[in-house]
This record gives C-alpha cells, sequence and structure tokens, in this order.
C-alpha cells in the first residue's frame, strides 16, 4: 500500500542502504501509528486538520524519524554495506555455477529418467526417441544459456534499484553477468544411435586462462560467444532504455496532471 | 529527558520492560511506556520502531502480523534471549539509579552543610 506521506522519508533511508525490508515495514507501522493518533485526537474533539497536525508532531518530525533508523548499522541491507561482493564478486561467478548446475541436472536426468521418451512417444528407442530428446535438451540449453544470463541480469538491476544504489554498481552487476553469461555454452547432439547422445559445454572464460588459452588455441565457438555477450548487453541495455523512458514519461504525465 | 547521553539504552530497557507481560503492537506499546513513565519521558513516538527492528533482529524480540478489526498489526513479544537481556540491563540501570541517588545525596547534604 502506497504511504505518499512518508514517501520522502523512504527515499532517504533507502539511499542511506537501509534495507528494504525494514523500510518498508517502518513505514508501514508509522502510517498505522499515525492513523491511531489522527483517531484518538478526532475523538478528543480536534478536526481533522488540527488531529492530523498534533499526530505529526508526536511521531517526530522526518530527521528525527530517519536519525533514529541510521543510527543503527544492524538495519543496513548487506547489498549496501557491501556492494562490490554482491555486483563485482557475484556476477564474475553466478554465469559460470548457473550452467554448471544446469548440465548437472540435464546429467541426473539423462541417467535416471528412463524410458522419458519413449513414453512421450510411445515408440521403443530410435530416430523419434532421438529427435525429440534432441529437441527437448536443445530448448533447455538454449534456456539455460540465453535465458539465465538476462534472468539475473534483470534480479542484480531491481536489487540494486530497490535499494537505491549507486547507478556504477548496477550498470557493472549487469554488465558481467551479460558478458560471462554469454560466454557459456551447452549443446547436446545425437550421433545418430542408441545412447549416442553427446552433452558438451563450453566456457569462454577458459579460453583466456594460461593453461587453456594462450597455450591451447581457444575454441572455434569464442567469436559466436563474444557475439552472445554482445547481444545480452544489447537487450540489457535496450530494456534499461526504455524503463528509464517509461518512467520519465510517467513522470511527465504525474507533473503535468 | 534532554540527554542523549543519559537515554542511551533507555528505550531498549523500557521496551523490553513493558513487553514482558504481553505481546504488543508499536502505538499500543508507546501509550503503555507513556503511562508506565508518567510521560515523564518524551521522544518522538515513530522513533521506537527502529529499536524494535533493531532489537528483533538481535534476536530479544519476535514479531507477527495479526489481524485486529480488520487491519494488519505487527505484533511484538519478548524471547528468551530479551528476558535475559532485560534482567541485565534492569541490574545495571538499579546500579546506575542507586548511585545517582547516592550522589545527589551527598550534594544535598553537603550543600546543607555549606
Amino acid at each position: 500500500m502506497p504511504q505518499p506521506r512518508f514517501d520522502r522519508l523512504t527515499e532517504r533511508l533507502l539511499h542511506a542502504g537501509i534495507a528494504p525490508r525494514h523500510v518498508r515495514r517502518y513505514v508501514r507501522e508509522l502510517s498505522d501509528h499515525f492513523d491511531d493518533l489522527v483517531r484518538v485526537e478526532i475523538a478528543d474533539g480536534a478536526a481533522r486538520e488540527l488531529a492530523e497536525t498534533r499526530a505529526l508532531a508526536r511521531l517526530g518530525n522526518d530527521d528525527d524519524l530517519a536519525q533514529a533508523m541510521l543510527e543503527r548499522p544492524e538495519l543496513k541491507s548487506f547489498m549496501a554495506r557491501h556492494p562490490w561482493a554482491v555486483f563485482g564478486i557475484v556476477p564474475l561467478v553466478l554465469p559460470l555455477l548457473s550452467v554448471v548446475a544446469a548440465l548437472y541436472f540435464e546429467i541426473w536426468f539423462i541417467t535416471h529418467v528412463h524410458g522419458f521418451f519413449s513414453y512421450l512417444t510411445g515408440q521403443p528407442p530410435g530416430p523419434i526417441t532421438a529427435r525429440l530428446a534432441t529437441e527437448v535438451f536443445t530448448a533447455y540449453n538454449t534456456l539455460a544459456v540465453y535465458g539465465l544470463p538476462l534472468l539475473f541480469a534483470w534480479a542484480f538491476y531491481r536489487l540494486g534499484s530497490r535499494q537505491r544504489l549507486p547507478m556504477h554498481w548496477i550498470v557493472t552487476g549487469v554488465a558481467l553477468i551479460c558478458v560471462l553469461g554469454g560466454l557459456q555454452e551447452l549443446v547436446f547432439y545425437d550421433k545418430g544411435y542408441v545412447g549416442g547422445g553427446v552433452l558438451l559445454f563450453r566456457s569462454g572464460l577458459f579460453a583466456f586462462a594460461p593453461m587453456t588459452g594462450w597455450l591451447y588455441s581457444p575454441h572455434a565457438d569464442l567469436v559466436q560467444e563474444f557475439a552472445h555477450a554482445a547481444m545480452n548487453l544489447a537487450i540489457a541495455g535496450g530494456v534499461w532504455w526504455l524503463s528509464v523512458r517509461r518512467k520519465a514519461s510517467s513522470a511527465m504525465e504525474l507533473h503535468t496532471a | 529527558m534532554p540527554n542523549p547521553v543519559f537515554m542511551n539504552g533507555v528505550p531498549e530497557l523500557l521496551i523490553l520492560r513493558t513487553l514482558e507481560a504481553n505481546e504488543m503492537y508499536g502505538y499500543e506499546l508507546v501509550q503503555a511506556i507513556r503511562l508506565r513513565t508518567n510521560q515523564a519521558i518524551k521522544i518522538g513516538e515513530g522513533v521506537v520502531y527502529p529499536a524494535l527492528h533493531a532489537l528483533e533482529a538481535g534476536g530479544m524480540l519476535r514479531s507477527r502480523r495479526k489481524l485486529v478489526n480488520g487491519r494488519t498489526r505487527v505484533y511484538y513479544a519478548l524471547t528468551a534471549k530479551g528476558t535475559k537481556h532485560l534482567a541485565g540491563l534492569v541490574r545495571h540501570w538499579q546500579h546506575i539509579t542507586d548511585a545517582i541517588g547516592l550522589a545527589i545525596g551527598g550534594t544535598a547534604h553537603a550543600a546543607t552543610a555549606l
């Protein structure tokens, strides 16, 4: 529920790094407290305007209310205290870990769920089940490799914006996720005989490691992976631009109204 | 009581003491404190909430949402850790008030002697 009376206090606390959940609860509690005070004042015979003025005076001014919260460092969010960890370190490992997790799930599925594609097609293992398996695994791999980085980028944008973090941290996190997420690749293909499916995981990250990159030539798909990274950046940037434009136009409409 | 140094720890003490018997929501708690202290301690009523949040984060209080008269309230109650902490705070403040009582008594005595 919006609490316009405490909008400025909300913004001030979020910018100062107080965790959004504490800010939301604080504002909701203040709002309820304000309503209670107004009700009592009105019951005592005050007009609404006077009742509201008295209620605000009893509640405390914005400076006092903000100061009381800011004096409690334990109410600050981890993200506000350590933005370098959330937007600098996590994006370095998250794309790789997520693709490895997706890969392990796929391996588990292949090795433990026997006869799944035969059950779906009503056919014994053969070309038909192999084709369906290839389609399903390719779709899954595409989602894991193309969808997850964009999902993470969106989550980082949301988290950073919700906490009103400086823009450079949000841009760093989103850009790292987009680039490093683009360098991961999961491929499944069928070799044409029963049990001949191949699951391949490649990461462009290893191309830059001294032992795998400079001594051994980077794998042939590195260019494609950079194109994927550039596409991620373009999509994230585009969505960001659209969202900024939408916010600006809403603000303009509100101002005009 | 205007001096903030002397107020250090007072809100926590009053909150924990007041919540010792019953769980309460913020407004209820503030009114109970005003009654208990005979309105001697006047602070902005809203500043009680950061103290409640911090006490909860420290494990001294627990909170739950409860629907009362069609409105959802956040009720706070003391935990076992909070009860133990309160006992320590009470001992500490009794020690301080005893010491101040002695000091005031001594000053008054000296003034009379002069």
